[in-house]
This record gives C-alpha cells, structure tokens and sequence, in this order.
C-alpha cells in the first residue's frame, strides 16, 4: 500500500531540498516535538528569521513532516511502501534516507501517541477479591452466608474508577465459567479463521 | 429472645381459645407466615371468611403477637424447644404448641432468607454477558488489529427490581488475566469447602 501524497503537501514539502540537510534534520526534530507535545508558532518565527526565509515556509515545511509521519504511521506503512511513497517528491537521495532513518525511529512512538487520541472505553484494568462469610446482621443472627467480594478497577482515557461487588459461590463459579468460555472463543477456529484474513 | 411485655400479652391472647378457637388457630399462623413472606399477602387475614367469627380486635392483636413471634423466633435462631417453653408460659395447649411449631419450621428457612437480605449489601453479580470484537480501525489508527471483549455484568441491587449492568471492555490479555483472578478465587473456595 502506498500512502497518496496531495498536490498541496507536496508543494509544502518541496520547502525542504532548498535548505541545507543539517536545518531539515532540526526541522524533524522539531516536527517530533510538536507530534508530542503540540505546536509553537513562535518556533516557526524564530527559525525563519535565522534562515532569512518566510515563517510561513518554515510551518509548511514542519507541519508537511508532521503529516507525513503521522500518515505513515497510522497506516503502518511498510520500510519499502514509505520510501516507494516519498519518492515522487524528488529529493536527493541522502535527504530521503533520512526521512526513512525519521519514519523508522518514531513510527512506534507515533502509533502510540495516534491510540491514545483514539476512542477509549472504560476498560478493566484490575481485580481484586476477598472471601468473607457473613456470621449475623441486625436482622438475622447466626447466619453462615459465604460471600465473594470484588474491587473491580476499570480505566477510561486514563481515569480510574473502582466498583465494589459481590457475588456467591455458586455465582463465581458460573461467571469464572462463562467468561473462560468467552476467551476460549477467540481460539476457535472461526476466529481464527477471520483474523487471518483481515491483514 | 426477649419480648416486651406487650407483645407477650398478644401471644397469649392468640392462645387462648376464648379469643381465637382452636379451629382458626393454625389458619392464624399460616396466614401470620403468608403475611410476613409476601407483601400482597400482608392483609389477607381481615378478608378471610374463616375469622369471620372471630373478634376483629382480637385478631388484629393476635396476628401482631404471633407475626413478631416468628420474627423474632427467626432472628434468634430459637431452639423449637425455647419456642415452646415460651408458648407454655402463655398458657399455650400442647396441641397449640405442636401446631405452631410445625407450620414455624416449615416457613422458617423463608423467613431466614427475607430476613437475611434486608441491609445494604454491594451489588450483587448474578450472571454475565460477553461479546466479541475484533477491533481494525479508528479515525486516528488503521491496523489497530485486535480482539477486544465487552463485559457485561449483571448485578442485583438491594431495593431494586430491574437487575443493573456494570459494563466494561477488555482485550485478551486483560480477559486473561481477570479469568485467572476469578480462577484463584474459585480455587480458594473450593479448599475452604473441602476443610469443614
């Protein structure tokens, strides 16, 4: 699969075979950083009075990389899909080694940053139990009810919640039963079956 | 098991023949168990045309007596042989006392259950739904690529009738590692079970 750059992200990208190799390789520095930690207009300004040149060239230029490795990233493009990708754009061959050298540092780091904007459910991070037997109440004395109790901690975007519950033996068993079942399925050979075939 | 006075003075009014005959006596306690196990049976003692005989006031005061016997008999945990001590003290026949006794230890496994979920207790899980994703793109990602399950758990909650849902996701790991939590824990139980 090859990622289709678009007419305008070329023309910003062209930006950079004007400059010298050391002022690109800041400028993926610096496109890193804003991947990370978000934008800072006044970086743009700055660089572009050193360099003598348009701020405006200078924010393409940074923002085209970031698109870029952010593109490329998200489609978990291939070593040889990327350098297919970036090729129509003309640059020499020591400035596209480099952009592969970027790609293929950061595509990790950039997949992770891309699933953490990504939807979150609240999801089970841990479970903790205690086994209690209940020995009376106000209202009934002498009692033996056994009672599994649950601290069940779930997490969305971050944020942790905690539920307490309880269940009864019969109860735990059934639920350890069904939810083994559960994680059986995904073994099953329907499962598997589409899992292979969706690449 | 202590009984004020008053209610005393109730329980010995239900035995006593010259206020509740010997004839609706056990109707009496059947309904009494009847009143305490059901709400929609909680009245059902002043439409039933076998008091019809007897004294409205008396029955009232009867019921009462014998409604706080039961609870109180079932709290405690009373021996049927303090029950008829007790009954003995109010002038109970032995006839009487049988009768009781017999209707009692039928409904008192019942009456142990009403009385044992009142308080407030965690929800409590009763079964569990899953389903199955598989989970391939978003709007920030494609070949996200994996298996992620939704739980649903279905809980009872103390003074409500609908059961309530406590709903999360988990991927295999995460699943994995719950079911090996609850694993342990059944394990645990069944060790314990084994001791006694």
């Amino acid at each position: 699969m090859l990622l289709v750059l678009e007419d305008e992200h070329k023309k910003h990208l062209s930006f950079l075979p004007s400059v010298d190799i050391a002022v690109v390789k800041e400028f993926c520095r610096i496109s890193m950083e804003f991947i990370r930690k978000g934008t800072n207009p006044k970086v743009y300004t700055s660089a572009a009075q050193k360099l003598g040149v348009e701020a405006n060239s200078v924010q393409n230029g940074v923002e085209g990389l970031m698109y870029l490795l952010t593109e490329a990233s998200k489609l978990l493009l291939s070593e040889i899909d990327y350098q297919d990708s970036i090729m129509v754009l003309g640059f020499s061959e020591e400035l596209r080694s480099m952009l592969l050298e970027l790609y293929i540092e950061h595509s990790g780091e950039i997949r992770t940053i891309l699933s953490e904007l990504s939807m979150d459910l609240p999801h089970y991070h841990n479970l903790e139990w205690r086994f209690d037997v209940q020995l009376a109440s106000r209202s009934l004395r002498r009692q033996i009810t056994p009672q599994v109790l649950f601290k069940l901690h779930t997490e969305t975007y971050g944020e942790r919640k905690t539920q307490v519950l309880q269940t009864d033996p019969v109860n735990l068993v059934h639920l350890t039963k069904v939810l083994d079942e559960a994680l059986q399925e995904m073994k099953s050979p329907y499962c598997r079956r589409i899992v292979r075939n969706i690449k | 098991m202590e009984l004020s006075s008053s209610v005393l003075e109730e329980i010995t009014l239900a035995g006593d023949n010259a206020h509740i005959s010997d004839k609706v006596f056990s109707d009496l306690v059947k309904h009494a168990c009847q009143g305490l196990l059901s709400d929609k049976n909680k009245n059902s003692v002043a439409d039933e045309a076998i008091f019809k005989d007897t004294d409205k006031g008396s029955l009232k005061s009867a019921y009462s007596g014998i409604i706080t016997l039961l609870t109180e008999a079932t709290k405690w945990d009373v021996e049927s042989s303090s029950i008829g001590a007790l009954l003995e003290d109010c002038k109970y026949t032995t006839d009487r006392i049988n009768s009781f006794n017999n209707i009692y230890l039928s409904k008192k496994p019942l009456i142990q259950i009403l009385l044992g979920s009142i308080g407030k207790s965690p929800p409590h899980i009763v079964d569990v739904d899953w389903r199955l994703d598989y989970y391939i793109k978003n709007n920030h990602l494609d070949k996200v690529n994996e298996p992620v399950y939704l739980i649903t758990l279905k809980t009872e909650v103390a003074g409500q009738s609908e059961l309530q849902e406590v709903q999360f996701s988990c991927s295999l790991e995460q699943l994995q590692d719950l079911v090996g939590k609850l694993k342990d824990s059944t394990k645990c139980l069944e060790k314990l079970g084994q001791m006694s």
